[in-house]
């Protein structure tokens, strides 16, 4: 019941259609943002989400380690709960911790055939199917289709959900149609991507492709202090 | 006793189990001449290491309870805290460490950075703790401490740097060469008592001439003059080096990487070396206290010897003449004859002997100054409480002491082991605040509980070494609790007034799960239906329901209980009748407030081979465990989890197998969380079992 609640006051909601689902199986999506404007709290968010619907979230972070990954959520989460004032949060929370598994490699280390041992050995073992990839951290700045085109076929073969974090510099101006030069190059292997754009004392989330903001839904922010997303127009 | 504090060095050996850290301190204790024979810790002389005091710590070949004591190296004074290695005993190592301004990591040249390493260099961060590295068993086959002094850098995060080459290595290690002088040394004599130095040899020349280089230039980030010199590739000279990386061990950002082989006795005395040029002196560190006065505002302690005293008891021994307390002076002094106060009891206490410590005995002094390890005799205090002098309310802060999560039953074979028992529980209660024992009310047995299976294990051996005590002991237990998922209403009335003197009371309010703590009481009956005095009668009853839950007979917490009526009688109230209300209303509301079993979650981390990962989670898996993460680290794993406890007993074993024994685990307390249905259900049934088996 509390879920369904969280669930329906879900702001990220805004972005799906009546599924409420934004990606399909198989399919990739990216948050892109400048260093610390809020990458990973909006994927931990959308990660959240999934695991408020009983869906296992992969959680795989390049540059951070198992306590720093485990922290964003347990914060982001708290806030939320505090925000929609969530009785019994704690058994909330507890009842969500089974839906994740976080996984974090050293920059250097991470390949798709080591990602795909590791996943292996859950799935194999039934430890834990994911139904959602969050790849954080992953250098978008380097030529990376083809280990992108490796996890698509990853990806399908798993139906998961991948979202990526692709951080942008602040001296490169965006290729045509805004899209930033990280993600213009492998463009066509993603249905959905969300910019983080800095506004004033705002974050704004910007829907750069697959996706648009519902009529009465026309603005998303990132609170800056709590760094949840919020629908500044309800 | 000298009181140049600057020559003063409080320092403790940590490591991992194994890695050779008590005898690498007996080699010290006999170069600085406390000791004038050597004894290994498992050897066949029957004499046992000299910090190993205790007769079980000879024969398992691992040091328990750490011995402190006191060495003179080159005109420093340095005390040594042997801390054990065991993940069990880490409440020993971290009472150590609290007191210690700097230690020595003791790394085998074979198995490198294991995990109890990682554990041990947690909690030194925690205390911030400045350290030195010594790669230990250089002799050994399969050593390579380069690959450790890479371990360092990349398990542990040090800013790990070579003082030394080793000159050979397994059975043909005979020396090292000392990077900063640029020579050869060797340790000749039967106990490698002689240094001798040489030029280095021919074929080290390059490799020393290049890790000098390295050297140099991660010293040089802490120290502009050292920079010019070699910017300028002028000659530097060793004080110069000394005084930058005395700087950068203080601050924890470098970690100096010495070699050498306990055993065959070579590297010690320059590990001395290196203990007072390069660890700090009391005055170097800052300590701090907590003001009780106003509101534990923290207060910077002075390390002066004239300024008023504040002591920590950091350490409790039961010996032949009495107690033995170690402290550790933070400021002032501690004399003979002196009145000191233990802020926790408010208690004052007249100073009778004072000691100095050398393992198991003892040299007679008169004051302890600030900076300095003694210890008294005869005080009854607990271990972690604060002595000050009289007029001062300044405690340090307290130790985080976790609660046991594991028990089990003893049983004494005859009166006199009962006798010597008690003797025992009484002192280790004492001793180590995570070792705790209690009498089970129904079945009078003793029960004995703690952090976990060999913690119990070597007590119970020790009961039987040290005190003659022969128990015999049942299966190791979990501690389960009950606490309450919902509110619920209770209204009660006992009454009972038929012949004799009546009972009459009645309780109304209600119970709701309570967030922090275990227990709260709320009165909020107005208007005098419930008399005043009978409401302490009416707590009373609710708590005595809380030692023995209604659902399984596990302690009930976390749960809060509000009345807001009742009724009296003007002749059959009494304390007793609402007592008994109140039990009565415990058990009313306590079912309708869906009662649950909680059991203790551990943290496990295990630490493997890549190559094991998939068997270790399964394994993790199959014991209940939900895995949080798994983290990559190269060549390693490392796997964090959480499991029940109830299904860690006989792990290492299963890991062992699991992984050719190339894995580690280390096992914390994490919290209570409630029990599957399924294991709940399971627990009811073996309660009723045992239940008819009693009845």
């Amino acid at each position: 019941m509390i879920k369904t609640d969280l669930n329906l006051r879900n702001p990220l909601r805004c972005l799906g259609g009546p599924a409420e689902e934004v990606l399909a199986p198989g399919q990739f999506g990216c948050v892109l943002a400048r260093a610390g404007v809020g990458k990973t709290a909006l994927m931990v968010q959308i990660a959240l989400n999934a695991m408020l619907n009983a869906r296992n979230v992969l959680h795989v972070s390049l540059n951070q380690p198992v306590n720093k990954a485990s922290l964003w959520y347990q914060n982001l989460f708290a806030h939320i709960a505090s925000d929609l004032a969530v009785p019994q949060s704690g058994q909330v929370w507890e009842s969500l911790l089974p839906h994740r598994f976080i996984m974090t490699f050293r920059t250097d280390g991470f390949s798709v055939p080591r990602l795909e041992e590791r996943l292996g050995d859950l799935i194999e073992q039934n430890i834990f199917i994911p139904r959602m990839l969050i790849v954080d951290g992953l250098s978008f700045d380097e030529p990376v289709r083809e280990m992108l085109s490796e996890l698509k076929k990853i990806a399908r073969l798993h139906g998961l959900q991948v979202w990526f974090s692709i951080r942008t510099h602040r001296h490169e101006d965006p290729g045509p149609g805004g899209v930033p030069k990280q993600l213009a190059d492998v463009d066509d292997l993603f249905a959905v991507a969300l910019q983080l754009l800095p506004v004033g004392q705002e974050i704004h989330v910007v829907p750069l492709k697959g996706v648009s903001l519902t009529p009465e839904h026309s603005r998303l922010v990132l609170d800056p202090t709590t760094m949840l997303v919020k629908n500044a127009s309800a | 006793m000298k009181k140049d504090i600057q020559r003063v060095r409080n320092i403790g050996i940590s490591a991992h189990i194994d890695s050779g850290k008590t005898t690498l301190t007996e080699r010290i204790l006999f170069y600085t001449k406390r000791i004038h024979a050597m004894h290994d810790v498992k050897g066949k002389d029957g004499v046992g290491a000299f910090m190993d005091s205790m007769e079980l710590e000879r024969e398992r070949g691992i040091t328990i309870a750490s011995a402190a004591t006191f060495c003179e190296w080159k005109g420093h004074e340095i005390n040594i805290i042997d801390t054990p290695g065991h993940v069990d005993f880490t409440i020993e190592v971290e009472r150590s460490l609290r007191v210690l301004d700097g230690a020595i990591l003791v790394l085998c040249a074979v198995a490198g950075v294991q995990s109890q390493s990682i554990t041990v260099d947690q909690q030194m961060r925690r205390y911030k703790v400045p350290c030195i590295a010594f790669i230990n068993k250089c002799d050994r086959s399969g050593a390579n401490p380069f690959r450790v002094v890479e371990q360092l850098r990349q398990k542990l995060g040090h800013q790990a740097v070579a003082m030394q080459l080793p000159i050979g290595l397994e059975s043909d290690f005979t020396g090292v060469v000392d990077l900063i002088d640029m020579q050869a040394v060797y340790f000749d004599g039967d106990k490698g008592e002689e240094v001798r130095t040489e030029p280095i040899p021919d074929d080290l020349q390059e490799l020393a001439a290049a890790k000098r280089t390295e050297m140099l230039d991660a010293v040089s980030m802490f120290s502009d003059e050292l920079m010019e010199a070699l910017l300028e590739e002028r000659e530097v000279g060793r004080e110069l080096i000394l005084a930058a990386l005395r700087k950068a061990v203080i601050r924890r950002e470098l970690t100096p990487v010495f070699m050498g082989s306990a055993y065959k006795n070579k590297g010690i005395q320059r590990l001395l070396d290196a203990v007072n040029d390069l660890l700090p002196c009391p005055a170097d560190v800052e300590n701090t206290a907590l003001d009780m006065d106003r509101d534990e505002a923290p207060v910077a302690l002075a390390a002066d010897a004239a300024a008023p005293l504040v002591a920590l008891a950091f350490k409790l021994e039961d010996r032949t003449y009495g107690q033995l307390t170690y402290l550790r002076v933070y400021q002032g002094s501690l004399c003979k004859g002196e009145t000191i106060v233990n802020v926790r009891t408010g208690r004052k206490i007249k100073v009778g002997r004072v000691v100095r410590m050398h393992a198991d005995q003892m040299e007679e002094i008169e004051l302890i100054p600030a900076g300095y390890i003694g210890a008294l005799f005869g005080i009854d205090c607990a271990s972690g409480d604060t002595f000050v002098a009289p007029g001062l309310s300044l405690t340090m802060t307290s130790m985080y002491v976790p609660k046991p999560v594991i028990s089990l039953a003893i049983r004494p074979k005859d009166h006199k082991a009962e006798i010597n028992m008690s003797k025992a529980l009484n002192r280790f209660t004492k001793e180590d605040p995570t070792f705790k024992t209690h009498v089970n009310p129904e079945t009078n047995e003793t029960i004995i509980s703690g952090m976990g299976e060999l913690h119990l294990e070597v007590y119970i051996e020790r009961m039987q070494r040290e005190y003659g005590a022969e128990v015999a002991a049942g299966a190791p237990r979990v501690a389960y609790r009950e606490t309450i998922t919902q509110r619920a209403d209770f209204d009660y009335l006992h009454k009972k007034q038929t012949g004799g003197s009546g009972q009459y009371g009645r309780v109304a309010g209600w119970m709701e799960p309570l967030a922090e703590g275990d227990f709260e009481f709320d009165n909020q009956v107005v208007g005098g239906a419930i008399p005043t005095q009978f409401i302490a009668a009416c707590e009373k009853g609710f708590r005595e329901c809380l030692a023995k839950g209604p659902k399984m007979e596990f302690p009930v917490t976390g749960i809060k209980i509000a009345i807001n009526d009742g009724a009296s009688h003007a002749v059959d109230s009494s304390d007793m009748a609402f007592q008994a209300a109140a039990r009565g209303a415990f058990q009313q509301g306590y079912f309708r407030a869906k009662p649950v079993i909680q059991e203790p979650i551990m943290k496990v981390v295990v630490e493997t081979p890549t190559a094991f990962q998939g068997g270790v989670m399964g394994s993790l898996n199959q014991r209940r465990g939900m895995i949080v993460g798994a983290q990559d680290e190269g060549a390693l794993c490392v796997i964090e989890s959480q499991v029940p406890l109830a299904e860690m007993f006989g792990y290492s074993t299963v890991l062992r197998s699991l992984t050719q024994g190339q894995a580690q685990f280390t096992m914390e307390f994490l919290a209570y969380k409630q029990v599957p249905h399924s294991i709940a259900e399971e627990l009811e049934k073996k309660a009723a079992e045992q239940k008819k088996k009693v009845a």
